[in-house]
C-alpha cells in the first residue's frame, strides 16, 4: 500500500485455541446440548447390546445411513439450489435398482433396448431445425399448442407402442419360466436361459421407421411449444453430426450385439455389477436432466405445480416399471466377489475378504462385506467426492453461490439454468446409484422409493434441510438408530422393578425415527446443521 | 457510436408498468449519472439492460447488438459488469471465491490482481475471509472488484454510497473515477453530490421516463431542473 497510511489498526491478541473452542461451544449451546444427549442416549442403547455385537450394530446402521444419504444428498442439492422438493426422487432410486439388475441379469435385453432408444434420440438432436420449421405452428395462438401437444403426445405414443413391437429379447412376466424372479435364480446359479424375439416383433425396418417417425412427431412438438424465441434456430454442423452419431452408434450396436453380449456373458459377475452400477447412475442422470429441462424448467415459478408434477412423475415411473417388470418383487443376485462360501468362511479380518468369503469376523462380529463392508464404503466415497466437488470446484463454487442467489449468478454471465440441470442430474444420478447399490442388499420393488424418499426426507429435517453435511449426519442418525431399535428388540430392554424384559419390533423403527426428528426439531428448529431461523 | 442505447423502453415487473418509455445513450469511456427520485425506475433501467426485467417494448442495444430479447447471462457476457444495491455478495463464499464467480475465463482475477488491489488495498488482507465476516463498506468494494474482474465495457454500479460512512464514501468514489479511465460506468446514485463530482454527463428519470440529459457541468447550475426532479 501506497500513501500515508489512512488508518490505525489495532489488532485484537489471538485468542488461544481452548478459548475458541469455549466459545464455538457457548455460540451452538442448543446443538451442543443435543449433540451431547443424542451420545449419551447411543451409550445407553449400546449398554444394552452384547459387546460382540457392537461393530456389526454400528457397521449395519452405517450401511442404512450410506443407502439413505445416497438419496437424501441429491435430494438435498436439488432443494438446496432451486428449492424444488422432487418428489419423483425416490422412484429414480427404484428404477436405478430395476437398470442396474438389467444390465447385471439382461445384458442382451439391455443392448436390444438402447437401440430403439438411439434411434428415438436422433431426431431430438436436430431441434433447431423442427424450431424453424415449427415457427409457423408456435405463432398460432390457441391452436398451435393444440397442434404441438398433440403432435408431441402422438409421437409417444408410437414411440411407446413400436418399442413393445421392436425385435427384443425381453423376459416374459406371463410365462413363468421367463419371469424375471427366474432370471436372478438362473444367474445365481450361472445358468441363464437365452431369449428369443417374440412372435409379436416387427420387421426392423418397419420398426425402425415408425420409432423415427415417432420421435420426429415428438421433437417437433417440443419444438413448437417451448420457444422463447431466443433458443439456435440455425442447424450447426454438431447438431448434424450428433444426430448422424446417435443413428450410427445404434447401427454399430445392432451388427455388433451378438458377439458383445457373448463377451460380457463370459465376464464374471463382479465386472457386470460395475457395469450395472455405471449404467445406472448414467440413466437416473439422463432421465433427472430430462425431467428438469421438460417439466420442472417452465415451472418455476409455480412451486406447487412443481410438488404437482414430480409426485405425477413418480406414479407414471412407477406404472412403467410395473408395466416392464412385472409386478412381484424380486431380488438381485449378489456379484460373485461378494458372494463367497464354504472352506473357512466367515473368514478372520479384513483378509477375510480377499480370500473369497462373503462374510467376515471382524472385532468379534459377524459382518457381511457387501452390506456392511461396500454399501458404506460407497457411501462415504460419495460424500467425500461430493463435499470436494462443492468446496474445491468451479462448479461447486457456482452451486453454492447460486443457492444463495441465482439471480446475482446469472447477472455475472453465467448461465444458472444449465447448472440446475447439472445438479438435477448429479441429484438424479446418486439416487439411481443408491438404487443399484441397494438392489442386492434388500431387493428390488416399486415401493422402494418411496419408502426411502420419506426416510431420506425424515433424515434432512434431522440434519437441516439446507445443510449439505447435515444430510449425512441425518442419515447416519437414522441408519444407526434403526438398527440399534432392531438390535435391543432382539436382546430385550431391561427396565428396573419389571419381570419381562421390553423388546422393542422392528415396527417401531418410523415411529421412533419421526419422534427423533420431532425432538430434534423442537430444540433446533432448522435441524442439527441448518442455518436460518434456528 | 454510443456504447449503450436506450431507445423507448417499457418493462413491466409484474403487473406493474414501471417504465413508460426510457430513451438516453452511453457514450463509450467517462461516467454516466443515472438520476431520479426514490421509485422513479433507475433500478429497474439497470435491470432491464440486463434482462433481469426485460423490456416489453422498445429497444436495448450494447455495442451495436440488439440485446431486447437475449437471455442475462448472455448480455453480461458481452461485457456488462454488474454492482446491484445490495451489493449481493456470496456469504457462502470467501472473498476470493466472490472474485472468482466474476470470472469469465479461468485466470481472469490473476490478470486484474493489480487493478483491483490498487484500487481497494483492504480486499487483499480480506482475501481468505468467508463473505459474512465482512462490513458494509468492505462488501462495497469486493462487489464493485467482483465486476471488474472480467473484461468488462461497462460497469453498472447501483447506488455504491448507500449506508456507508462519510469516509469509505470518499474512498469509493476515488476508485470509481480511477476504474472509469478504463471502463464506461453508468452510475445510479440518490446522492447527487456524490453523483456531480463523479460523472461528465447525467440523465434524469422521472415517473418511468427520461425526462433529462446533459453535460454535468450545465446540470450544476441549473437550480430549476434539481429542484424540480431531484428535490435537491
Amino acid at each position: 500500500m501506497t500513501g500515508p497510511k489512512q488508518f490505525d489498526r489495532i489488532e485484537a491478541p489471538a485468542p488461544s485455541r481452548y478459548r475458541r473452542i469455549a466459545d464455538t461451544i457457548r455460540a451452538n449451546r442448543a446443538r451442543t446440548s443435543v449433540l451431547a444427549a443424542l451420545l449419551f442416549l447411543f451409550v445407553v442403547a449400546m449398554a444394552g447390546i452384547e459387546p460382540d455385537q457392537w461393530f456389526s450394530t454400528i457397521m449395519q446402521g452405517l450401511s442404512v445411513g450410506a443407502l439413505v444419504f445416497l438419496v437424501a444428498s441429491g435430494f438435498q442439492l436439488i432443494f438446496g439450489l432451486m428449492d424444488v422438493l422432487n418428489l419423483a426422487h425416490g422412484e429414480l432410486f427404484m428404477l436405478g435398482a430395476y437398470v442396474g439388475w438389467t444390465v447385471y441379469t439382461r445384458f442382451d435385453t439391455f443392448l436390444d433396448i438402447l437401440i430403439p432408444l438411439l434411434i428415438l434420440g436422433a431426431p431430438f438432436a436436430l431441434l433447431p431445425l423442427w424450431r424453424r420449421l415449427a415457427a409457423p405452428v408456435g405463432r398460432l395462438a390457441r391452436g398451435g399448442r393444440v397442434i404441438a401437444w398433440g403432435l408431441f403426445i402422438t409421437g409417444l405414443g408410437g414411440a411407446v407402442y413400436s418399442m413393445s413391437k421392436f425385435p427384443l429379447v425381453i423376459w416374459d412376466t406371463e410365462n413363468f419360466a421367463l419371469t424375471p424372479v427366474n432370471m436372478t435364480v438362473q444367474i445365481d446359479i450361472g445358468l441363464l436361459v437365452p431369449l428369443t424375439p417374440g412372435d409379436y416383433a416387427w420387421p426392423m425396418a418397419f420398426a425402425f421407421l415408425v420409432v423415427v417417425l415417432s420421435g420426429i412427431a415428438m421433437a417437433v412438438g417440443i419444438a413448437s411449444v417451448r420457444s422463447t424465441g431466443s433458443e439456435p434456430t440455425r442447424l450447426g454442423r454438431r447438431h448434424v453430426a450428433a444426430a448422424v452419431g446417435l443413428l450410427a452408434a445404434a447401427a454399430v450396436l445392432q451388427v455388433v450385439k451378438q458377439p458383445f453380449n457373448g463377451w460380457v456373458f463370459e465376464l464374471s459377475t463382479t465386472w457386470r455389477f460395475l457395469m450395472a452400477v455405471i449404467v445406472s447412475t448414467v440413466v437416473g442422470a439422463a432421465l433427472g436432466a430430462l425431467i428438469e429441462v421438460a417439466l420442472i424448467r417452465p415451472l418455476y415459478d409455480r412451486p406447487i405445480y412443481t410438488l404437482m408434477i414430480t409426485l405425477g412423475v413418480g406414479f407414471v415411473l412407477i406404472e412403467a416399471v410395473q408395466a416392464v417388470w412385472g409386478r412381484p418383487e424380486f431380488t438381485m443376485a449378489r456379484p460373485a466377489a461378494f458372494s463367497g462360501t464354504g472352506e473357512g468362511c466367515p473368514g478372520e479380518g479384513i483378509g477375510g475378504f480377499f480370500s473369497g468369503c462373503s462374510t467376515l469376523m471382524l472385532f468379534g462380529s459377524r459382518l457381511r462385506v457387501y452390506n456392511e463392508g461396500f454399501i458404506v464404503l460407497m457411501g462415504i466415497l460419495v460424500l467425500v467426492a461430493a463435499s470436494m466437488l462443492l468446496k474445491r470446484t468451479r462448479i461447486g463454487m457456482t452451486i453454492r453461490a447460486g443457492v444463495e442467489d441465482p439471480v446475482m449468478v446469472e447477472a455475472l454471465g453465467i448461465n444458472v439454468r444449465r447448472v440446475f440441470t447439472q445438479v438435477f442430474a448429479l441429484g438424479s444420478g446418486l439416487a439411481a446409484l443408491g438404487g443399484v447399490l441397494a438392489a442386492p442388499s434388500i431387493g428390488l420393488s416399486t415401493s422402494m422409493g418411496a419408502l426411502f424418499l420419506l426416510t431420506a426426507i425424515v433424515a434432512l429435517a434431522i440434519g437441516g434441510l439446507t445443510s449439505f453435511p447435515g444430510a449425512a449426519a441425518g442419515a447416519l442418525l437414522i441408519g444407526l438408530l434403526q438398527q440399534v431399535i432392531i438390535r435391543l428388540g432382539q436382546t430385550g430392554i431391561h427396565i428396573p422393578f419389571v419381570e419381562e424384559p421390553f423388546k422393542p419390533s422392528p415396527t417401531l423403527v418410523p415411529a421412533a425415527a419421526i419422534i427423533l426428528m420431532v425432538i430434534i426439531l423442537l430444540v433446533l428448529p432448522s435441524g442439527l446443521f441448518g442455518r436460518g431461523e434456528g | 457510436m454510443s456504447l449503450l442505447v436506450l431507445d423507448g423502453v417499457h418493462t413491466f415487473i409484474g403487473r406493474f408498468h414501471i417504465l413508460h418509455g426510457v430513451s438516453f445513450e452511453v457514450p463509450a469511456g467517462g461516467i454516466v449519472a443515472l438520476l431520479g427520485r426514490n421509485g422513479a425506475g433507475k433500478t429497474t433501467t439497470l435491470k432491464t439492460i440486463l434482462g433481469l426485467a426485460p423490456a416489453h417494448a422498445g429497444t436495448v442495444t450494447f455495442n451495436g447488438r440488439d440485446t431486447t430479447r437475449d437471455r442475462t447471462f448472455d448480455i453480461a457476457a458481452l461485457g456488462i459488469g454488474f454492482v446491484p444495491e445490495h451489493r449481493a455478495v456470496f456469504s457462502n463464499l470467501s472473498v476470493e471465491e466472490n472474485l472468482r464467480m466474476g470470472e469469465r475465463r479461468k485466470g481472469d482475477l490473476e490478470g486484474k490482481e493489480e487493478l483491483i488491489f490498487g484500487l481497494f488495498p483492504d480486499l487483499k488482507r480480506l482475501i481468505g475471509l468467508p463473505g459474512t465476516s465482512l462490513s458494509g463498506g468492505q462488501q462495497q468494494m469486493l462487489a464493485v472488484a467482483r465486476a471488474l474482474v472480467a473484461d468488462n465495457r461497462l460497469l453498472l454500479i447501483d447506488e455504491p454510497s448507500e449506508g456507508l460512512a462519510p469516509v469509505l464514501i470518499e474512498q469509493m468514489m476515488e476508485a470509481i473515477a480511477r476504474l472509469s479511465k478504463t471502463t464506461t460506468v453508468l452510475l445510479v446514485e440518490q446522492n447527487f453530490l456524490v453523483a456531480s463530482r463523479l460523472a461528465q454527463t447525467y440523465v434524469i428519470i422521472e415517473e418511468g421516463r427520461s425526462v433529462d440529459a446533459g453535460a454535468m457541468a450545465d446540470l450544476a447550475g441549473d437550480a430549476i431542473t434539481l429542484k424540480r426532479y431531484l428535490g435537491v
